[in-house]
C-alpha cells in the first residue's frame, strides 16, 4: 500500500506564495495600490470639503474611505481573477495533476489574498499614519496653546482601524472565493462579490426586520440573512472613533474573533464545493 | 517496502474497468456520454498510445486518470491506487495539450514550484530542478519568464515539470501539438529516454507516425468507445509478406529473379525504389545546425 499524501501547511503555503506572487507581477493591482496611496497622501487637499468635522477626524475617515473603497475593489477582482486565470489558463489541470489536495488550493489561495489584502491596509495604514502625524505637528505649531490638552491623534487606534479593514476585506475574499468555487464565470464571481459587500453594509437592515417579528417567511428570510451574511458595520470603526480616545482592545479581539468565524465556515463551504467540481 | 513492491509487480501502471463518464447537458439535465464502458490495462515500462479523433473522449479519460474527473461508473487505478486518491497523483506526471504555465515564472521558477508540490526539497530540489531543466535543453533559457517561450519550449518546460518529481507514469497530451519537426524529434527522443529509465508513457497524438515510430500498443477510440487496442508491431505489421531491399538492379538480372521466384511458386508483386521520410530530410537539413 502506498504512504498516505495528508494534508500539508506546505504545499497551502507554496501555491499563497505563487498567488502573492501572481498578484505582485500584475501592473492592475500595482496600480490600484498607487491610487489608494495618491488619495490617502492628497487627503489635506480636499479638507475644505470636511462637512464640519475635526480636521484629523476627516483625514483620518478620508483614510480609511480609501482603505474601504479601493480595499473591496482590489479583493474581488483579485479574487475572482486569481481564481478563475488558474481554470482558463489550465494551469489548476497541471497543479492538481500534483498530489495536491483541493482543500491545499482553496486554502493556499485565501491565504495568498489575504496576504495582499494585508499588504494592502499596511502600507494604507501607515501613509495615514504619516498624513495625521505630518499635520499633527503642524496644528501644534500652530496652535501651542493646544498641546497642554494632549495628543490629538489616538495612533494605537489607526492601527486597530486598520487591522479591522483588513479582516473585512479578507471576510469579504473568503466569502467571494466561495462563490467563485462554483461559479463558472469570472464575472459572475466579481458581481456577487459586491453584492456580498453591499449586503454585509446593509446587513443591519435584516437585523432590524428579524427584531421587528412580522410574518414567518419575512423573518425566516431576514434571519437567514443576518446570520449568513457578515455585518460589515462591525469593521467600520473609524465611523466611531473619536481620534483621540484610546479603544479596548477586547472590542477589536471579539470582531475579530467574528471574523475568523465567517472565515473559516465560507473557506470551508469553498473547500466542499470545489472538492465537487469537475475540471 | 516488501509488500508495497510486491504490489507494484502486480499491478499494472495504468487499469481502467468499465469506466463510463457522462456529462449533463442543458437545462432539463439531458446526458452526454463522453467516454463508454472503457476497458484498458497499461503494463509497467510502455508506452502506450491513446488515438482518436476529436472528441473521442482521450482528453476526458486522461482527466479521470487525473483524479480531475470523477468517473460516472467504473473504475479507474494507477499502479492499484484508485485515481480519486490523491495518493494516485504521486506517480503520475501529465503535460496537458497546449500548456499554458503561470507567465510571470521564470523556466526554473516554475520547475522548482512543480518540484516542490512533488515533495521535493533541500539540496535534492535544487539539483533535481537543475537536472531536468538540463534534460529538456532549456538550461539557457530557465532564467527567462515564460511569457517569452516559443510554443516549443512551452512543450519542453511541460515535460520538464511533468517528470520533476520522479513520477513512474507519465501522460502527455499532444506533446508535439504545434511544435516544429525539430522540437517533436527532440521531444520524441526524450521519450525514448524515459522509457528506457522504465518510466510508463501514456500519450496522445494525432502524428500517428510518431506514434507507430514510439508506442508499444496503441488503442483507438471513437466516441467514447474502445475501437482497436493492440500492440503496434501487430496492427501495422503483416506477418505473410516481406520486403528485400537490394541495390537497383538491371531490368534484365530484374527479369532474371521474378522468373526465379516464379519457378519456385512465388510471384514478385512489387518493385519499388524505398523513398527517405520527408521529416528524416528536414531534420538532416536542419536539426544538424541546431
Amino acid at each position: 500500500m502506498m504512504t498516505r499524501v495528508t494534508f500539508s501547511l506546505r504545499r497551502t503555503r507554496l501555491i499563497a506564495f505563487n498567488t502573492v506572487r501572481e498578484a505582485a507581477r500584475q501592473k492592475l493591482y500595482g496600480f490600484v495600490g498607487v491610487l489608494a496611496a495618491a488619495f490617502v497622501l492628497g487627503a489635506r487637499s480636499l479638507r475644505d470639503f470636511n462637512f464640519g468635522a475635526p480636521e484629523l477626524k476627516f483625514l483620518a475617515d478620508c483614510g480609511f474611505g480609501v482603505m474601504a473603497f479601493f480595499g473591496a475593489a482590489l479583493v474581488i477582482t483579485a479574487t475572482a481573477q486569481l481564481f478563475f486565470s488558474e481554470i482558463e489558463n489550465r494551469t489548476v489541470l497541471t497543479l492538481l495533476a500534483k498530489p495536491v489536495w483541493r482543500a491545499e488550493f482553496i486554502l493556499g489561495k485565501f491565504i495568498g489574498l489575504a496576504f495582499v489584502a494585508g499588504v494592502f491596509c499596511t502600507v494604507v495604514t501607515l501613509l495615514l499614519m504619516q498624513v495625521l502625524a505630518s499635520r499633527e505637528a503642524q496644528l501644534l505649531r500652530e496652535f501651542p496653546d493646544a498641546s497642554g490638552l494632549g495628543a490629538f491623534v489616538s495612533y494605537s487606534n489607526v492601527i486597530f482601524a486598520g487591522v479591522l479593514q483588513w479582516l473585512k476585506l479578507a471576510v469579504l475574499a473568503a466569502f467571494t472565493l466561495l462563490v467563485a468555487s462554483f461559479a463558472q464565470t469570472q464575472l459572475f464571481t466579481v458581481v456577487t462579490g459586491f453584492f456580498i459587500l453591499v449586503i454585509g453594509h446593509l446587513q443591519y437592515l435584516a437585523q432590524d426586520a428579524y427584531a421587528r417579528g412580522g410574518s414567518w417567511l419575512g423573518r425566516g428570510m431576514s434571519g437567514l440573512m443576518a446570520t449568513a451574511f457578515p455585518n460589515f458595520q462591525l469593521f467600520a470603526l473609524a465611523d466611531g472613533l473619536n481620534v483621540g480616545e484610546a479603544l479596548p482592545w477586547w472590542h477589536v479581539a471579539r470582531v475579530a474573533v467574528y471574523a475568523l468565524g465567517y472565515i473559516g465556515v465560507a473557506c470551508g463551504l469553498a473547500v466542499l464545493s470545489f472538492r465537487q467540481r469537475e475540471i | 517496502m516488501a509488500t508495497e513492491q510486491q504490489a507494484d509487480r502486480v499491478s499494472p501502471a495504468l487499469e481502467l474497468r468499465g469506466l463510463i463518464k457522462d456529462f449533463s447537458t442543458g437545462l432539463r439535465g439531458l446526458k452526454l456520454r463522453a467516454v463508454d464502458r472503457l476497458d484498458l490495462r497499461v503494463e509497467a515500462g510502455q508506452v502506450y498510445g491513446l488515438l482518436g479523433p476529436n472528441g473521442s473522449g482521450k482528453s476526458t479519460t486522461i482527466k479521470m486518470i487525473l483524479g480531475l474527473l470523477a468517473p460516472t461508473a467504473g473504475h479507474c487505478e494507477v499502479f492499484g491506487v484508485a485515481s480519486t486518491c490523491v495518493e494516485a497523483r504521486r506517480e503520475v506526471g501529465y503535460l496537458p495539450e497546449s500548456p499554458y504555465f503561470y507567465r510571470y515564472l521564470t523556466g526554473r521558477e516554475l520547475v522548482r514550484f512543480y518540484a516542490e508540490l512533488g515533495g521535493l526539497h533541500g539540496k535534492a530540489l535544487t539539483e533535481r530542478v537543475s537536472e531536468v531543466i538540463a534534460t529538456v535543453g532549456l538550461t539557457a533559457a530557465a532564467d527567462r519568464r515564460i511569457e517569452t517561450y516559443s510554443k516549443g519550449m512551452l512543450q519542453r518546460i511541460g515535460l520538464a515539470q511533468a517528470i520533476v518529481h520522479h513520477p513512474r507514469l507519465l501522460i502527455l497530451d499532444e506533446p508535439t501539438a504545434g511544435v516544429d519537426p525539430v522540437g517533436a524529434a527532440a521531444i520524441t527522443e526524450l521519450i525514448l529516454t524515459l522509457k528506457a529509465q522504465g518510466k510508463t508513457v501514456l500519450i496522445t497524438s494525432h502524428l500517428l507516425g510518431q506514434i507507430e515510430d514510439i508506442c508499444d500498443r496503441v488503442a483507438i477510440l471513437d466516441r467514447g468507445r474502445l475501437m482497436l487496442e493492440g500492440a503496434v508491431r501487430e496492427l501495422v505489421g503483416r506477418a505473410d509478406r516481406q520486403a528485400l531491399l537490394v541495390p537497383t538492379l538491371p531490368a534484365a538480372e530484374l527479369q532474371e529473379l521474378r522468373a526465379w521466384l516464379e519457378s519456385r511458386g512465388h510471384t514478385l508483386e512489387m518493385v519499388a525504389a524505398p523513398q527517405a521520410r520527408l521529416d528524416q530530410i528536414f531534420l538532416d537539413c536542419v536539426g544538424k545546425k541546431k
